[in-house]
């Protein structure tokens, strides 16, 4: 083994290693914020970049889907992060749950968004909205056949619905707003029905239940409405086709509305950057940064003074279930028994 | 009798403490440390979860598992152990490309495997549109064709790109035997596998079969992918969708005890069993030269895991490759290549050194305390990433919160906030990959070689510079080689403790793979490929030196 150590590229390759290592790891310089993020790295880097060029303030990330609120735990007060970013309301209730986040008393923020898209004790803060809906086949489901979430438990869609898997946090919270509107035997009850009416096991994203509708595995879907505008203008042909195949459903328009859930972000308890993380939140508040949410990704925005502009507007509007999000983050823990117990 | 008694003195354990098992008994500590966290969580209230787990999900999550783990394994030890009789025993056209380009499916992630079949044998891809052009179907109910994405489909794609784990040993196993043996078998018209080959290898094959099934258990991407609902995709359900991670650490233990208790079975049947050569020239029997057909057969042994765990896969993903515009991620990806391999190649060493540690201390040093403990210590392997990784968050919160108290500062870190708590945590889940590779190695060492040294007048130091290193040195080389491309392909424990900005090639893929965005995961996949394939060929030249 000790020729090896005797080869200059090996010594070499080992300082570089280390020096790379140990430089990864440094203490930010000044001006710097620090992100954990549970939004890809791609679609949150345009927010990024617009950022810094406003104010001149860099920022660092780490993207992970699961542990980061644990990470933080652990970290206590040594903790270099500033901000959390996640993409659904369970997440950022869990980081609340876990005594993570600071309130932050900002007359911006309070201003930019409505009381119902915040905490109470302003811990968290929605940034953008996405609507859950349903997508039916232009071709094979006529055209008002469903205007309630509640019609896909109906035996007589038996064999053509399709969905992700239930315990996927978008399902959970759809699941929680109808616990939250029917209570809890009717959600459940829905949930058997709507299994008993699979076409397929429940699998893949939402856009892969786009792609299904199109090949013909089946005719209705659960998705979330920003999939819809990726592949109607995104580079990629075949997923045009896709798009094209398959018709929005806004749900209960006549009643509470379709479930709308968010994603969102806070300030670290410990953040050693505090004033450029609340400017961060703020920025992502302005219109600049909203309008940047339905350019980058379809999403709605949740300051009231912006309108979704472009595309999003095309659509129409729509009226959104008020629940408190809070509620759903509640909620969640029950939907996911239901769901076990279903099997959705 | 000599050699039993010798063989006997040599692992009586040491009089006193020597610095050789202290710090092997520390090193494996902070391994332990993890996994320690781990189970205090467990010991937490999960509010009564476990009657409602138990009523509805728990035993599908348990059969999947199980029948999971016996599929993948049987598959692999099919795959593993016919190619390495084949490449060993006989002489055939190609016999020199198999023999490497059979080891190639290991720099393939599984999770990577999961996406390109998907797309390949899904309804909208090559085959199920070729064979509706041939025959005329238009609608899926107008034909069946096997699911992908089901547990028949995650045991085939799983076991194609694990079994190089069991033909890399069984290999060597073949080749070590004594030609001798083969020629007994012979002349006594027995057949010189059964016979032969195959109880001589078994220790070979059970250590690379505990490794596939500890990857199976641990494995989240797949099952993911594919939807079936194994005890880690429970750990998830749990963990995020009850806000429960005290249940979510119980179930993971439930796992980890599970793959223990079969690895104990393994141990305890094999314990007196041991093989080691002393002589030199009793290897290298003479290949057999089949005819023409019996070559057919050995290049479609070898052909059938090649195609499924590296051609199919590297050819959907070189399809997306060559269809996309790649310009624009080619150069952010250079600096991400950087970061993967400097990381992985200071991850195999550092626990290349430490598991040479701990194996020598554990072997002519320390104690059973050692032995056992280095035995515990190599565990890390059958927990899922993620979980694993909060446990590393744990211990080492707790050594920082130890350490800032020391140093008078809150802020002040050891682990936490750079690469230290990443490299804990490679150590942790990789110790057993090191661990297998030097143990295998120093077990086919005599006994008395170490001894002859003692006895010769040099001290023990310079007993294993002269006589030991040398001799495990291809040990050392594929151990760090193996753990190389496992950390190169590693994705949830780097996704989640990695420093700010520091992004590899599994975790560049990951995000657009999260999204089913094939397409922009494609050069990263492939990437990780290519940067897999140089420590493949490396371990294939070695191999065949062993030889």
């Amino acid at each position: 083994m000790f020729w090896i150590f005797k080869r200059v590229w090996f010594r070499i390759v080992c300082v570089a290693g280390l020096v790379s290592v140990m430089g990864a790891g440094q203490a930010a310089a000044a001006a710097e914020i620090n992100i954990y993020s549970h939004r890809q790295q791609f679609l949150l880097q345009p927010f990024l970049d617009a950022f810094t060029a406003e104010t001149g303030i860099k920022t660092r990330v780490v993207y992970a889907s699961q542990g980061l609120a644990q990470r933080l735990q652990a970290e206590g007060e040594a903790s270099p992060a500033d901000v959390i970013l996640t993409v659904d309301i369970a997440r950022l209730s869990e980081y609340a749950e876990l005594d993570l986040l600071a309130p932050v008393e900002s007359p911006v923020l309070s201003t930019n968004i409505p009381a119902n898209l915040r905490a109470g004790d302003n811990r968290w803060f929605a940034l953008s909205l996405r609507a859950r809906l349903v997508a039916t086949s232009k071709d094979r489901v006529a055209e008002n056949a469903i205007s309630d979430i509640e019609d896909l438990a109906d035996p007589k869609w038996q064999g053509t619905v399709c969905s992700r898997k239930g315990s996927h946090v978008y399902n959970r919270s759809l699941l929680a707003s109808i616990i939250a509107a029917n209570g809890p035997q009717a959600a459940e009850a829905w949930a058997e029905g709507l299994v008993a009416n699979f076409a397929r096991k429940p699998q893949g994203n939402d856009r892969a239940q786009a792609k299904a509708i199109f090949e013909g595995q089946c005719d209705i879907a659960i998705m979330n409405h920003y999939y819809y505008g990726n592949m109607l203008f995104g580079d990629k042909e075949e997923q045009r086709d896709w798009a094209n195949a398959i018709r929005l459903v806004f749900t209960n328009q006549g009643g509470r509305g379709n479930h709308v859930n968010i994603s969102g972000g806070g300030l670290a308890k410990h953040s050693p950057n505090r004033e450029e993380a609340i400017r961060f939140l703020e920025f992502l508040t302005s219109p600049t940064a909203q309008q940047l949410y339905g350019e980058v990704n379809y999403e709605y925005p949740v300051n009231p003074a912006v309108s979704p502009g472009g595309v999003l507007s095309s659509w129409g509007e729509f009226k959104q279930d008020d629940l408190s999000i809070e509620r759903l983050a509640e909620l969640a823990p029950q939907a996911q028994m239901i769901i076990d117990r279903t099997g959705w | 009798m000599v050699a039993t008694f010798l063989s006997y003195w040599s692992a009586r354990p040491a009089r006193r403490v020597d610095g050789w098992s202290a710090s092997a008994v520390l090193v494996c500590l902070l391994i332990l440390g993890p996994i320690l966290a781990l189970c205090l969580t467990a010991f937490g209230d999960s509010n009564g979860l476990w009657g409602h787990l138990v009523s509805t999900v728990l035993p599908r999550y348990v059969a999947n598992t199980l029948m999971l783990m016996a599929g993948v394994g049987a598959l692999a030890v099919l795959f593993g152990v016919s190619t390495a009789w084949v490449v060993t025993r006989y002489d055939f056209a190609g016999k020199a490309l198999f023999e490497w380009m059979l080891l190639l499916p290991a720099a393939i992630p599984a999770y990577i495997i999961a996406y390109t079949y998907t797309d390949f044998l899904e309804y909208a891809g090559p085959v199920q549109s070729m064979l509706r052009d041939i025959f005329g179907w238009d609608r899926p109910a107008d034909y069946w064709f096997p699911e992908i994405r089901s547990l028949g489909g995650a045991m085939l794609v799983m076991a194609s790109v694990l079994y190089p784990y069991i033909y890399m040993v069984t290999r060597i196993a073949f080749r070590l035997t004594p030609s001798s043996l083969f020629e007994i078998a012979l002349v006594h018209r027995k057949s010189q596998f059964w016979s032969v080959g195959l109880p001589l290898a078994r220790p070979a094959i059970t250590a690379g079969l505990a490794l596939v099934l500890m990857e199976v258990v641990s494995d989240f991407g797949t099952v993911e992918y594919f939807a079936v609902e194994t005890i880690t995709l429970g750990i998830f359900n749990v963990w995020l969708g009850m806000n429960n991670i005290v249940a979510a650490a119980q179930i993971s233990l439930f796992g980890f005890v599970f793959i223990l208790s079969l690895l104990g079975l393994e141990l305890y049947a094999r314990s007196r069993q041991r093989f080691a050569g002393t002589g030199r020239s009793q290897t290298g029997v003479a290949p057999l030269r089949p005819g023409f057909r019996g070559q057919l057969a050995c290049q479609a042994v070898c052909i059938l895991p090649l195609l499924l765990g590296f051609l199919v896969p590297v050819g959907v993903l070189l399809k997306f490759v060559l269809g996309g515009s790649i310009e624009g991620q080619a150069s952010q990806l250079m600096g991400t290549v950087g970061s993967s391999v400097g990381m992985a190649f200071m991850a195999a060493l550092f626990i290349v050194l430490l598991s040479s540690l701990i194996v020598i201390a554990a072997t002519y040093r320390g104690g059973a305390v050692v032995r056992n403990l280095a035995v515990a210590a190599s565990t890390g392997y059958a927990i899922p990433g993620t979980m694993l990784s909060i446990g590393v968050l744990m211990f080492a919160g707790v050594v920082d919160r130890f350490w800032g108290g020391v140093v008078g500062d809150p802020r002040a870190s050891l682990l936490l906030g750079g690469a230290g708590v990443l490299m804990t945590a490679y150590l942790v889940r990789f110790q057993a990959v090191g661990y297998g590779a030097m143990m295998s190695g120093i077990r086919r060492l005599p006994d008395n070689m170490m001894n002859a040294s003692r006895v010769l007048g040099h001290g023990f130091g310079d007993s294993l510079r002269r006589v030991l290193l040398p001799l495990l040195r291809g040990s050392m080389l594929a151990g760090g080689l193996l753990v190389f491309v496992d950390v190169m392909k590693e994705l949830p424990i780097t996704l989640l403790l990695r420093p700010f900005d520091f992004e590899t090639l599994a975790t560049y893929t990951y995000q657009f793979a999260k999204d089913e965005m094939l397409e922009e995961a494609a050069l990263p996949a492939l990437m990780i490929v290519v940067a897999g394939l140089i420590p493949v060929i490396l371990m294939n030249r070695m191999l065949r030196r062993a030889g």
